[in-house]
């Protein structure tokens, strides 16, 4: 991490030298976290197996609490999967330049975030084996899924999600692939073949390349807002006190937004000290991320007070006592850790020094992450715990098997990133070489073009 | 034999096997009063029969179907109960299916039991008589029986008579001797009156519990709500003094919180102050003069002005009703209380009215509790030497600890039990021989003069097992040496007696008898006249230093006999909302003293012993009393199942030394004094109910008398309508739908175990149900308004209010919740995914999860209601209001080419409500009763402001200013 490489633009040699090192045969210090993951997530799948033959009660579900920390992390990770479309088509669309040496980890995590968030409806439910009753399959018996549940919204919301994103990942990989494909030999070389779909870098590829990736980035916009607006329906369709508000889609976007940076910072980060990208993740993107992560911590507390006048302003019976129990009582310490963590620990961003330390970036980057799963767990936990009806008032506590699943999610969803980065280029080769100036000849003015 | 018949013989004896049941062959199965040709697969068969779970006797329908039992219900013709069932009737089936009933005979050997045969088993029990008698020792016989009043008693006595045993103990732990023998002191009749709720107008209680189990708790709370339930402007008054706000005390328009012990000394107070105010007739001047109300009001912690209220409140009745007489109230001066009793009641010209001699009541007949002490102490002395106690006799469980039941009974060289399933005494007797269940057995029992109920076999036993008359029977000519037909006891079999002793009663109208469920018949009243003078209910004596106890009988277990239903552990303790664990309750002000935090085990310490329970703190109950309820016992299939064993027995009667009240031979039940110490351990109680405030979000509401009275006058509700975007719900057919009036709920939870029973509702077990895991459909809540410590109570029985728009019905993602044409909530278990979604959305949170797969133990199962699906793992269930019976009364209907007219179809819970509170029917009929309620003034549906136009309805409770 030389002065000397800070200050000299990388060459296009340097970004392919730089890119294909990320792919090198890992050291020990990964198998050594690879096998620590493998362990949590094993623990979670057997924890989930118990689930399954035991029944729900293994997890610490109960009345009032039907639902609890699987659909807390449902969201978080949906919500975590918002950065990656955001800066990858959103910000493509605004030729925001300080994406590119970020976009290629940020779409991993999106796709790798909805596919852990997927697989919480089925850990969810009762009897998962028939999770397919959800889809609108053809069958005798002209049975449908109920158009109206926002359950079935969520169906169609994710998948679709996924499927676009994941396109618009594969497509954007294309001529980092054939780059490897020229690069590599054996099992590489023949799946970078595979998937880079006969690149060869003509004129008229990266014509219809272009068109494409645009077509796909603005295909994808909508569902950034689309797709957590339609989780948020989850909540905000339902009757109960702290659910049942209109503030829910734009104040889960936002949140979405929120927690999806401060996930890209705290994978980017690490990434760039390990593998020396200090060239290419430079700090004026961290900055750049740092101000999005302010500006959407501002809105998200600008939303908290608006929830809480709400339900005050309402005089509605339920939602005061519901948001006055939230406040100060089981729960509260949760509620308390949620605003210090969203509302509070970003405001050091305004501080240059902190927007472009990574230690601070990291710092904060987890504390977000702790409140952002702490405010999905006060909107479902404590406001069930307090609804209409006293008789049935009661404290959701973990139990060991939930707890153990929703550990192992994180598991599962830091195995497919690491495996990612050994595997693709987590930096867009193409897109960084575009924001560089183009190769000269030795010896030519460098100011040329 | 060719392959073929072999498999034919395999299939058709393994499905006789199965179909059987667990013992015995197919033919065993049907009761002879039924041809089998009239059983069809799929159509139930209905068995009248009586309820001995308690004396009162009540009258049973037994639902058979395919050959076993799966529910009970009050018979409709039986005066009694008239169609009634309380929480241990209901949960009588779990009894007849209990896991732990023998499987035959037993013999002890050592520690261990050994299975013995039948003639083994009786031939060791004559040889044993025989011997005494012939050493002339035949007085060494002791036959103990709960109290029976029929041919069983009336072959007992033969029995004693012809073999010379002791004369025989009829023990009931709740005798209420000193009603007895205080009508001997007041009237000179020597019997326990009919009381007649129903024609009383203001009813006044000195800590007579009879909603719950005093004399007769059906008939009682059936009468009572006749009398006190809000109707055509007109309602009665009940007026309660008590020191525990028992679910008697809390149905009360006024509850007077007296010191422990001093009923009697209000009841000649309010005497006193009836004679004062002219209200009495001056003849009973002479029995109070001696009586100073300042002086009461002082002991009794009652102000004057609060007893010379109630004297003009009984005074002004037309008729008043005063009773008295509570187990938890029984000190050694109960004589004396129930005479003052009886006194009140005769001043004020109640007697002949509302307190009737001629229909005397069978508790008449129970051997005084002193006679039963001293048998123990002749056994303890040597000289029983065969002690035979008749079902579910629990001496050893029941009988105070000062009495050392187990230590006497180790010096019976022969204790024989004919108890079927395993309890304290069978593990001191040495011989089990279990009887048939008495929905098994032959039988009658008459629970008052005029009232002669049948009992008949509704099923084959599920064990093997005898019926104890016929035990008896065999014995008997065992010992005698007679062949069946001969002797002084000729009959073969007990069933043959009967029907010898009914045969002059009812002649060939034998079967029509069955059928009804006995006989009836008008008594003629007794003429009584008051002896009036002085009576003296000083204080109780009282041993040891402390607080007193008051243990009072549970509703849910009696004394204990029916603790063995999973059932009535899991239907909530009322007031408490407390299941499974017993408890003791501690006064606020005590717990605040000695640090005593709800849910830590406490140490209660009598002069005869200590027990350990957790503490419930009680804002209500006197500062100088402890609680704790009698009977709480586990059956052995219940621990580690549903609740770990307590470390102590829970039954306070442990710390009872069995002081008697002298003048009645009654066990003192307010005996002694205790002290608590907390023993740093806990032990949380599984309590269902979060909190007993409502926060102001009106859930159960009720309205002041005046005020029903002139909405009465002004008429129909105005109907709750929110506007809506969509057009109204059309029904082609029917729409049901329920009224509930919180008027008349008592809060018996009756209703609570019918629909267990009904609709294969698990049970989960104390630590799920303290999860908020219980599945129970319906559920009884009891709300608490006002003063803590004396706080207004309004039970609100909840259940799926099957709303028109329905919050759970959206939500689900695959119709599972859907709306029915005929106005039901539907819940479609098959297509139930289980994302609990409907759960949360429920405002009522009625909705119940599978979150385990239940098991039934065997073989419970068999009494599953087979109209009813058993839910799998991972579905939620409701409330569906019956829908088997709404089917089956549909399909009845269309047989019979009519539409389902009002009444033909009850829900479980409606069918055994004691109060009828709880009305069904077809809200599109504008006659049905249900829709005359829904329109009634006092109709509010529960949350109905979220918009959901609930189809059940709750009815405003009535309540009075001053009572």
């Amino acid at each position: 991490m030389s002065t000397a490489v800070e200050r000299r633009s990388p060459t296009f040699a340097d970004v392919n030298r730089d890119v294909i090192r990320t792919l090198a045969p890992p050291g020990q210090l990964y198998y050594a976290w690879m096998s620590l993951i493998g362990l949590l997530l094993a623990c979670g799948i057997l924890a989930w197996t118990f689930q399954i033959w035991v029944g729900m009660g293994a997890a610490g579900k109960r009345t009032p609490q039907m639902w609890a920390m699987y659909i807390t992390t449902f969201v978080f990770w949906i919500g975590i999967g918002h950065a990656g479309t955001l800066i990858s088509a959103i910000l493509y669309l605004f030729r925001a330049r300080w994406r590119t040496s970020i976009y290629r980890a940020a779409e991993a995590m999106t796709i790798f975030a909805v596919m852990t968030a997927g697989l919480f409806p089925l850990i969810h439910a009762g009897r998962m084996w028939y999770a397919y009753f959800l889809l609108p399959y053809v069958n005798q018996r002209d049975l449908w899924p109920n158009f109206r549940s926002p359950l079935v919204w969520d169906v169609f919301a994710i998948s679709t999600y996924l499927s676009i994103s994941t396109v618009f990942f594969i497509v954007g990989l294309i001529p980092d692939v054939a780059a490897l494909r020229d690069a590599s030999t054996g099992w590489r070389r023949r799946l970078y073949g595979m998937l880079s779909l006969g690149w060869e870098g003509s004129y008229e590829q990266w014509r219809h390349y272009r068109r494409a990736y645009g077509l796909f980035a603005a295909l994808a916009t909508p569902l950034v807002l689309s797709v957590h607006s339609v989780v948020s329906w989850d909540f905000a369709m339902a009757l109960v006190p702290g659910w049942h508000s209109t503030l829910f889609a734009p104040f889960f976007v936002d949140g979405a937004i929120f927690s999806g940076f401060a996930m890209v910072l705290v994978l980017i980060l690490p990434m760039r000290r390990f593998f020396g990208l200090d060239a290419y993740i430079t700090d004026r993107h961290l900055d750049a991320m740092a101000k999005l992560v302010l500006v959407t911590s501002l809105v998200l507390t600008y939303f908290y007070v608006c929830e809480i006048f709400t339900a005050w302003y309402s005089g509605d019976h339920f939602e005061r006592a519901s948001l006055f129990w939230k406040v100060t009582a089981s729960y509260a310490w949760a509620l308390w850790l949620m605003y210090f963590c969203n509302c509070v620990a970003p405001l050091v961003l305004f501080w240059k020094r902190a927007r472009t330390s990574p230690g601070w970036l990291f710092g904060v980057s987890v504390l977000i992450l702790i409140g952002m799963w702490f405010e999905r767990f006060n909107i479902i936990v404590p406001s069930l715990a307090r609804d209409f009806y006293p008789y049935t008032w009661g404290l959701y506590v973990p139990s060991v098997a939930d707890t153990t699943i929703v550990v192992g999610s994180f598991a599962w969803f830091f195995l497919l990133f690491l495996g990612f980065i050994k595997l693709m280029p987590s930096v867009s080769v193409v897109e960084v070489k575009e924001t560089i100036p183009a190769p000269v000849k030795e010896g030519a003015h460098a100011g040329h073009h | 034999m060719k392959r073929r018949d072999f498999f034919r013989i395999v299939a058709a004896s393994g499905a006789a096997t199965a179909a059987g049941g667990c013992q015995g062959g197919v033919e065993h199965i049907l009761p002879l009063v039924v041809p089998n040709e009239q059983i069809v697969p799929g159509v139930a068969s209905w068995f009248a029969t009586v309820c001995r779970e308690c004396p009162a006797g009540c009258g049973v329908l037994a639902r058979n179907r395919e050959g076993r039992v799966v529910k009970l219900e009050g018979n409709p013709d039986h005066p009694v109960n008239t169609g009634a069932l309380c929480v241990r009737g209901q949960a009588a089936l779990q009894r007849l299916y209990h896991p732990d009933r023998f499987s035959g005979p037993q013999r002890r050997d050592g520690a261990a039991l050994q299975p013995a045969t039948w003639e083994d088993a009786l031939g060791l029990v004559a040889s044993r008589i025989r011997e005494l008698r012939a050493g002339g020792r035949g007085g060494a016989v002791a036959l103990v029986t709960h109290l029976e009043s029929g041919s069983l008693a009336a072959l007992m006595d033969r029995w004693v008579q012809a073999l010379g045993a002791r004369p025989r103990v009829t023990y009931e732990p709740f005798g209420h001797e000193a009603l007895r023998a205080a009508s001997r002191q007041v009237f000179g009749r020597d019997a326990i009156p009919y009381y007649a709720f129903d024609q009383a107008e203001v009813v006044l209680s000195f800590g007579a519990d009879f909603v719950e189990t005093w004399l007769s708790n059906v008939n009682h709370a059936r009468d009572f709500a006749r009398m006190h339930g809000f109707r055509g402007g007109r309602a009665g008054t009940f007026i309660h003094v008590e020191p525990r706000q028992s679910i008697t005390a809390a149905n009360a328009d006024e509850w007077i919180r007296n010191a422990p012990g001093t009923e009697g000394l209000l009841a000649l107070a309010v005497l006193r102050s009836l004679v004062d105010q002219g209200l009495a007739d001056r003849r009973f001047a002479e029995a109070v003069a001696g009586v100073d109300v300042a002086r009461v009001a002082e002991q009794s912690g009652v102000p004057a002005e609060t007893i010379r209220h109630i004297a003009e409140v009984f005074g002004h009745a037309r008729p008043g009703l005063a009773v008295g007489g509570g187990a938890a109230v029984t000190g050694t001066n109960a004589t004396a209380t129930l005479a003052a009793v009886h006194l009140l009641n005769a001043a004020v010209g109640a007697v002949g009215r509302t307190v009737r001699f001629g229909p005397d009541s069978a508790y008449g007949q129970v051997t005084p509790f002193a006679d039963v002490a001293r048998l123990v102490e002749a056994m303890r002395r040597g000289e029983i030497a065969v002690l035979l106690l008749g079902p579910d006799v629990d001496p050893a469980f029941t009988l105070p600890a000062g009495l050392n039941f187990a230590e006497a009974a180790g010096r019976v060289p022969l204790v024989v039990s004919f108890t079927n399933a395993p309890n304290e005494t069978t593990r001191l007797a040495h011989l089990i021989l279990p009887a048939t269940h008495w929905l098994e057995s032959w039988g009658d029992y008459s629970p008052r003069e005029g009232v002669l109920g049948l009992l008949q076999p509704t099923m084959a036993p599920v064990r093997d097992a005898l019926p104890f008359g016929d035990a008896l029977l065999r014995v008997a000519r065992g010992v005698l040496g007679t062949e069946e037909g001969q002797g002084p006891l000729p009959w073969p079999t007990f069933e043959a007696y009967l029907r010898s002793r009914w045969e002059p009663l009812v002649g060939d109208r034998w079967g029509a008898a069955l059928q009804q469920g006995g006989v009836w018949r008008e008594t003629p009243a007794a003429t009584v006249r008051a002896r009036v003078a002085p009576v003296d209910p000083g204080p109780p004596a009282l041993q040891g230093e402390g607080l007193t106890l008051l243990p009072y009988p549970s509703f849910r277990f009696y004394d204990g006999r029916s603790a063995g239903a999973s059932w009535l552990h899991e239907a909530p303790d009322t007031m408490t909302q407390a299941v499974w664990d017993a408890f003791v309750e501690v006064p606020a002000e005590t717990a605040a003293r000695l640090g005593i935090a709800p849910g830590d085990l406490v140490r209660v310490t009598s002069p005869q012993g200590a027990i350990e329970l957790p503490a419930y703190v009680s804002p209500t109950l006197h500062p100088s009393a402890v609680a704790i309820p009698v009977g709480h016992r586990y059956a052995p299939y219940h621990v580690g199942r549903y609740v770990s064993a307590p470390p102590t027995p829970m039954n306070p009667v442990a710390l009872l030394g069995g002081a008697v009240d002298e003048a009645s031979g009654g066990l003192a039940y307010l005996a002694v004094k205790v002290t608590l110490a907390p023993t740093g351990a806990r032990r949380p109680l599984a309590i269902l109910q979060a909190t007993h405030d409502q926060d102001d979000r009106e859930l159960a509401q009720h309205v002041d008398l005046a005020a029903a009275r002139e909405q009465a006058l002004r008429g129909a509700r105005e109907p709750h309508a929110l506007p809506s975007m969509y057009p109204p719900q059309q029904y082609p057919g029917y729409r049901w739908g329920m009224a509930i009036d919180v008027d008349l709920c008592l809060g018996c939870q009756a209703c609570v175990v019918a629909c267990q029973a009904e609709n294969n509702v698990p049970v989960v077990g104390k630590a799920q149900a303290a999860y908020g895991r219980q599945l129970h459909w319906l559920r009884v809540e009891r709300w608490a308004e006002g003063e803590p410590t004396h706080p207004t109570n309004l039970f609100l029985p909840m259940l799926c209010v099957h709303c028109e728009v329905a919050p759970c019905e959206p939500v689900c993602p695959v119709f599972a919740a859907y709306r029915t044409e005929e106005g039901l909530n539907g819940q479609v278990y098959n297509r139930c995914v289980g994302t609990r979604y409907c759960g949360n959305n429920c405002p009522y949170h009625v909705r119940r999860f599978n979150w385990y797969t239940y098991e039934w133990p065997e073989p419970l199962s068999v009494q599953l209601n087979p109209d009813v699906a058993v839910r799998q793992l991972g579905v939620m269930e409701k409330c569906t209001m019956c829908i088997q019976r709404i089917i089956a009364g549909k399909d009845r209907a269309r047989d019979e080419g009519r539409p389902v007219r009002d009444g033909d179809i009850m829900t479980a819970c409606q069918q055994t409500c004691p109060t009828q509170a709880i009305t069904f029917g077809n809200l599109k009929d504008d006659g049905s009763e249900v829709s005359r309620l829904q329109h009634s003034p006092r109709a509010y549906g529960v949350l109905e402001e979220l918009g959901t136009r609930p189809s059940v309805l709750h009815l405003r409770k009535v309540v009075r200013q001053h009572a």
